[in-house]
């Protein structure tokens, strides 16, 4: 093999791939046949209105529902039959849906857990501060029960517990879900330059046109189906994407 | 009352009350884990009493599969109380693993869960009767070896004569609480089980293995439940049954502190503990009204409890 085809290789390395999913609620089809790849280092999107399926793709990577049909496989290794536990283990994790904080523990608890897989506690303790350095907010309300905070803050901490777990792929389910335009726009930076320090991001969002202005390519789901998938620049001037979802 | 009397109710109401507090805490370490209270508790805190007295060689009656038992060791009283108490934690898990896993499995309603629990309190009750009989057994006196009868916390003129068990149940739960509180507080794994208590989901995505935990909160509240059911048990003494009227008064104890508050449990007990030992001796037999009185009063006035919180949640 020859060295040109190695680093071809790595460019184009699937950290996660998703073949044929499909997750039943009940009686209701969630998801059908769904199938998606995220590239190493790359932003992908996955845009859709309320009930398409966004998060529960999120959620059946994290092996947090069972898929009917299908396969997920990370770095090749198929994970379909994973624990939930075990999967911030393999360098996946997943800010999830709603923030979830820890609403009973503090800020510093919250981010002491994001490492919970974690035993190096003094290079656990240099990532904490460094999640400060890019959540300044938290630094300052470190010892405060993370439910007393703000939802921009929550979602801030649900982003930094994630980071703390060193992932390589990181799952973001909605982060801008209910917060003010200023702090949309600080989070979405903070995004940008998490991409930039070399982590692959799957991000789920209904605030396309910022979803698809920070991403590499896209994927449009609608009623539990890929209808569409392309760069993020072209979604961005498809007709149907603007009518339906860039108003 | 006069002082000496009203300092030796007093101390006794606090040993009592520390077997209640530790009691309780482990029918809260369930609770907040799984949201379900699990009434074998007082069944394992009766079995617990058993397992340390048939290590320290006592004696078994003439009725039940068992008679006239004994094992062929004699171990001593300290020795066979942590042992007893984790053969007890053994049966905790091994509630878990057939009574409580299967039902959330298949994601049944919490009721169930706790009919379940119910039916294991009764299985083990009458397993114990059918094999060492109904009676009451007595724990021999000179269990605590050089200790004398009974500690004098009065004067010489004055005396508050305690007796040496309640000081011993005491210093037990007291230092059972204390690295409970420590534990569940300061550690990480204290920490991960606060995280399975408040949201299973969250903790799963942070790497943690709630089943892992939920095992070792049973294993740790059935240990406790062994250790004061020896205690209470060997103060006293110890009928198939005891743990029944004892598991009632535990959850006196939670409601008044607040269902699934560590610290309210712990309260809790101290007060039930402390408000029975001031029932006067001529109406000794309504103590337990006492304590479900306050219960009522508490339902009536704060459901919550003392210490509990009110279940509101930012969305």
């Amino acid at each position: 093999m020859s060295a040109d085809q190695k680093i071809d290789l790595t460019a184009n390395h699937q950290i996660l791939e998703i073949k044929n999913l499909s997750v039943n609620y009940g009686g209701i089809q969630a998801l059908q046949n769904v199938d998606l790849i995220v590239n190493t280092g790359e932003v992908v999107t996955l845009i859709g209105a309320n009930g398409a399926g966004k998060s529960t793709t999120l959620r059946a990577i994290s092996r947090l529902v069972n898929p009917r049909n299908g396969q997920i496989y990370y770095n090749g290794r198929n994970i379909t039959q994973c624990a939930a536990y075990q999967v911030v283990g393999f360098g996946i994790a997943h800010s999830p849906e709603g923030r979830r904080v820890l609403a009973r523990q503090t800020v510093i608890d919250n981010l002491q857990l994001g490492a919970y897989i974690r035993s190096n506690q003094a290079k656990v303790k240099a990532d904490i501060n460094r999640q400060f350095e890019i959540f300044p907010r938290l630094a300052e309300r470190r010892n405060q029960l993370a439910g007393t905070l703000s939802g921009g803050e929550q979602q801030m901490l649900a982003i930094a517990r994630a980071l703390m777990s060193r992932p390589k792929l990181l799952l973001l389910d909605e982060p801008s879900l209910g917060l003010a335009p200023a702090i949309v726009r600080e989070i979405f930076s903070i995004i940008q330059n998490l991409r930039d320090t070399g982590v692959t991001i799957l991000l789920i969002e209904q605030n396309a046109t910022m979803a698809l202005n920070i991403a590499d390519r896209g994927y449009v789901l609608e009623a539990g189906r890929i209808i569409l998938t392309g760069q993020a620049a072209e979604l961005l001037n498809d007709q149907r994407v603007k009518s339906a979802y860039l108003g | 009352m006069d002082i000496t009397l009203f300092l030796q109710q007093f101390l006794n109401g606090l040993s009592i009350g520390s077997a209640y507090a530790i009691f309780a805490l482990g029918y809260t370490l369930i609770f907040s884990i799984l949201g379900i209270i699990n009434f074998a508790h007082g069944a394992i805190f009766t079995l617990g009493a058993y397992f340390t007295y048939a290590l320290i060689g006592g004696a078994f009656g003439f009725s039940g599969l068992l008679a006239n038992a004994a094992l062929p060791v004699q171990l001593p009283f300290a020795l066979a109380l942590i042992l007893g108490s984790t053969l007890a934690g053994f049966v905790g898990v091994a509630v878990e693993r057939f009574a409580f896993r299967p039902l959330r499995r298949k994601g049944s309603d919490s009721l169930l869960t706790v009919v379940s629990s119910l039916g294991v309190a009764v299985v083990i009750v009458n397993v114990i009767q059918y094999l060492v009989g109904a009676e009451s057994y007595t724990f021999p006196a000179n269990i605590y070896g050089n200790l004398p009868a009974s500690f004098n916390f009065g004067t010489v003129e004055k005396p508050v004569p305690i007796r040496s068990i309640q000081v011993v149940i005491f210093c037990v739960s007291v230092t059972i609480l204390t690295i409970l509180t420590y534990l569940i507080n300061r550690t990480k794994y204290g920490k991960a089980m606060q995280a399975v208590a408040e949201d299973s989901t969250t903790a799963s995505l942070l790497g943690i293995n709630s089943d892992r935990f939920i095992v070792w909160t049973f294993f740790i509240s059935s240990f406790i439940a062994g250790l004061a059911g020896s205690l209470v048990g060997s103060s006293v003494s110890i009928r198939p049954t005891f743990g029944i009227e004892f598991g009632l008064k535990g959850l006196a104890v939670i409601v008044l502190g607040g269902l699934g508050s560590i610290p309210g449990a712990v309260l809790g007990g101290f007060v039930i503990g402390l408000v029975e030992a001031f029932v006067p001796a001529d109406y000794s037999g309504y103590k337990d009204a006492v304590a479900f009185g306050i219960l009522f009063m508490m339902l009536l006035i704060r459901p919550q409890g003392l210490l509990g919180r009110r279940f509101v949640q930012k969305v």
